[in-house]
């Protein structure tokens, strides 16, 4: 092993990682320091926070005699969860970088023709992996506990508990190499298999992967964290034939006084990493240079089909931008997580209140509740794909820009594709919001209404901007709008979602105000036809400006014409 | 404006910040010409060729293509030309059916004409049983062909062609130079940008050599022999003469140290 060409081979991969955060590629330089802020953030976090919980407990084990020994076990019993924990985490992290870095694989595969070996080749794309935020949240956790072992007495099982913990982290990626490796060939069997097929495979297959990768993710990084510690802690030694928790074996046998059988725990650790290691430089070695293989779509006799667009009265040419853009969301991988928004945005709440809403919450307020299917996911993905319909041209702009397109043609397909998608999302949302939310007939048409309102407004305002800040930068990732300009497009959004939405906000204060208090007087309910209306002036004016807006940045767009 | 020219440059200047890409450059190209355009990496070309097309805005100067300003009229000008730049990016996401009807569309070609054409030369370039196949799958060679396909589909009155032999198999590189030929008994003009120095001097009726933003030398072969005073040599020596790049021993012999 040439730790030399490790070092090398990871240098290039973080640094691709890091250009993805949409720096400029021209000129590029980085100062060493900056490079690795999120380690010395994670650092200085984790020691204000150990900190913190010292001076807390010397406080409070003052006060209290009993909450010293109480302290202890608790410290103890996290000590002992920590690899696990680490190894559970750092697991998602990166999986979500892995995903993030797709596009990046094929600029950096040269230790295919460079004299590198598969190990280094798999050991500098584990380290890689590691690196970023999996690293910086593991050092963030080690740092902390280390300060507040000095404080409870605990030096030695803290410093176990991080190298534990770091062991973990490197575990957790080089189970996610492996899963990398294996995905790309069984993504390869699939499509071979599947034929014409394969396109819907591949779109549902990784819709599904996306919605359990991120209901996972929401699991771990919100409320289900302290659950799935106390599992843990509970758990580990019921389950000690699974390896994953052989680390946190080593540290409850060290700290039970069972030397013995922590050095048996310690040595399966390592004979279990080594192992990881070395199935992954195996299928590294057999797949590494694996290409799926190329899908087709269709066979047979060429018939052009006249369209349906046509008839709902688009041209030719916007018929053809509108069916390749609908073709672009449906293959590109990099386009299809934006159907998982609307999904996302239902589910990851309505999993969290299930039972409780229409129970507790008074039935006026519950209908405040219509906004999470009706208005969230039509309206965000309005706005997700306004900003990037131009930008997912990537460097095929010339296409656009050597065609005869004019910007009225452009901006008209383009947003009549975000319309049209966006409807969809709130057609079918909107029929599960009436089912499981069960709103009166008024309510549903008014929430159909505004939805429908948001809908052309914030798609036109992120239309405008995202032919504005368009970023057809394609390495190492698709960027697509510059993160100034979605930045803007979000507060614009905002905005415009809030002045929309603002006639009813009388109507829903007065609302509530009268049946939670009902003794209140003076408090009249306002007409809600009246915001209605009000509401679509908004819109509309919104809608005309904006799309102004969005044919003169077409123009310049066009004029300037450069990628 | 001469109804004899299909391209004409004056006084033309593009500014990328500080590099000066295209200096004062003056160029008439005849209608029905197969025109070169040959220099160094970084000496102007694709700069020049984009500019044609309105894909680059001179910063000073006058661009006039097939009587049309490109300024004024850039759709006008791009309905009537077929482009095929450097290294071009296709929509992989699309099979190579799927993208030559697309591009049909966008010309606004008639159902029946697109359907014949897009078969017939995806027969003559040999990419029949592929064409079902996304594009992602194809190898450069077949995606340079669907990119020449696309220039050649809607029949344009002016060719713009950046490297457009580049990965192609020889078979179907002697076709494309055949069917321009052929394309220019017709009055098609076409103007191409290459490094290939001997499929310059073998398809085009005159040469121009661009050096640092400038045109450098322009004229048939005949005459850019007089004007590099190498009566009996071929493009090659003629060009490395003309761009004073005929250090080739001293940099080889330094290489070889």
């Amino acid at each position: 092993m040439n730790w030399k060409n490790v070092l090398s081979l990871m240098r290039v991969e973080r640094k691709a990682g890091r250009l993805i955060r949409g720096r400029k590629l021209t000129r590029y330089r980085e100062s060493g320091f900056l490079a690795y802020w999120p380690y010395w953030v994670g650092l200085a976090l984790g020691i204000v926070a150990g900190l913190l919980a010292g001076i807390v407990y010397n406080f409070a084990s003052a006060a209290d005699p009993e909450i010293f020994t109480l302290f202890q076990q608790g410290a103890l019993s996290i000590f002992i969860s920590m690899p696990t924990l680490v190894l559970v985490y750092s697991l998602v992290f990166t999986t979500m970088q892995q995903i993030q870095r797709s596009g990046v694989r094929a600029s950096s595969q040269v230790p295919y023709w460079l004299p590198v070996t598969w190990q280094e080749h798999t050991l500098a794309s584990i380290l890689a992996s590691l690196m970023g935020f999996p690293l910086a949240s593991v050092v963030f956790i080690t740092s902390a506990i280390t300060i507040l072992s000095v404080f409870i007495s605990q030096v030695l099982p803290a410093v176990m508990a991080s190298l534990a913990a770091f062991a973990a982290a490197f575990m957790a990626s080089a189970i996610t190499e492996i899963l990398r490796i294996l995905q790309v060939r069984f993504i390869g069997a699939v499509y071979k298999s599947s034929g014409r097929a394969a396109v819907w495979v591949r779109f549902i297959g990784s819709l599904l992967f996306f919605l359990v990768f991120y209901i996972v993710y929401f699991y771990v990084t919100s409320g289900g964290a302290v659950t799935f510690i106390q599992t843990i802690a509970s758990a580990q030694t019921a389950a000690w034939f699974i390896p994953f928790v052989w680390l946190g074996m080593i540290l409850y046998s060290f700290t039970s006084g069972l030397l013995l059988q922590g050095f048996i725990f310690l040595a399966l650790s390592i004979l279990f990493i080594a192992g990881l290691f070395y199935i992954a430089t195996l299928l590294n070695r057999r797949f590494g240079l694996y290409e799926p293989p190329a899908i087709t779509i269709s066979r047979g006799v060429y018939a052009p089909r006249a369209g349906f667009l046509g008839k709902l009265g688009f041209s030719t040419v916007e018929a053809s931008l509108i069916r390749k853009d609908l073709r672009a969301f449906t293959r590109r991988r990099e386009l299809m997580t934006i159907f998982i928004v609307p999904i996302v945005v239902i589910l990851v709440p309505l999993m969290q209140s299930f039972g409780q809403t229409n129970a507790a919450i008074p039935p006026q307020v519950s209908v405040l509740m219509l906004a999470l299917p009706f208005l969230f996911p039509a309206s965000i993905m309005a706005m997700s794909l306004g900003s990037l319909m131009i930008g997912e041209e990537g460097q095929a702009v010339w296409r656009i820009y050597a065609s005869p397109i004019s910007a009225n043609t452009l901006v008209k397909s383009k947003y009549s594709f975000i319309i049209f998608f966006s409807i969809i999302v709130l057609a079918i949302t909107g029929i599960f919001g009436f089912l499981v939310y069960g709103p009166s007939l008024q309510a549903t048409i008014m929430a159909y209404c505004e939805a429908v309102f948001l809908v052309f407004a914030l798609g036109a305002v992120s239309l405008s901007n995202g032919i504005r800040g368009a970023d057809f930068t394609e390495t190492p990732r698709p960027r697509m709008i510059r993160l100034s300009w979605s930045l803007i497009n979000l507060g614009a959004c905002l905005l415009a979602g809030v002045a929309i939405l603002a006639p009813f906000f009388p109507y829903a204060l007065s609302s509530i105000l009268s049946e939670v208090m009902p003794g209140l007087t003076g408090v009249a309910v306002l007409d809600p036809l009246l915001a209605l209306v009000v509401s679509a002036v908004i819109a509309i004016i919104l809608t005309v400006v904006f799309y102004r807006i969005a044919l003169k940045n077409a123009r310049e767009l066009l004029a300037k014409a450069e990628i | 404006m001469s109804e004899t020219w299909a391209v004409e440059l004056k006084s033309v200047v593009k500014r990328y910040n500080e590099i000066l890409a295209v200096d004062q450059v003056d160029l008439t190209i005849k209608r029905g010409e197969i025109f070169g355009l040959l220099g160094p990496n970084g000496s102007g070309k694709s700069t020049t060729l984009k500019m044609l097309l309105g894909l680059v805005q001179p910063n000073s100067g006058f661009v006039n293509v097939l009587g049309v300003d490109v300024k004024k009229e850039p759709v006008t000008v791009k309905q009537v030309v077929g482009y095929v730049p450097e290294s071009p990016r296709l929509y992989e996401f699309l099979t190579g059916l799927e993208y030559l009807d697309f591009i049909g569309d966008i010309y606004g070609m008639q159902t029946a004409e697109k359907k014949n054409r897009i078969i017939e030369y995806l027969k003559a370039l040999q990419l029949e049983g592929r064409e079902g196949d996304m594009i992602s799958g194809y190898s450069e060679g077949m995606k340079q062909k669907i990119a020449l396909i696309s220039a050649f589909l809607h029949r344009p009155k002016l060719l713009i062609l950046d490297e457009p032999l580049s990965a192609l198999d020889p078979r179907s590189a002697r076709i494309i130079k055949d069917f321009l030929h052929q394309l220019k008994t017709q009055g098609v003009t076409t103007i191409m940008s290459t490094h290939v120095l001997e499929i310059a001097q073998a398809v085009c009726d005159r040469i121009g050599i661009m050096y640092q933003g400038r045109i450098l030398a322009l004229g048939d072969m005949k005459e850019l022999r007089q004007m590099a005073k190498l009566p009996d040599s071929g493009l090659e020596d003629i060009f490395l003469k003309l761009t004073g790049t005929d250090d080739i021993r001293a940099v080889v012999e330094e290489l070889l140290k």
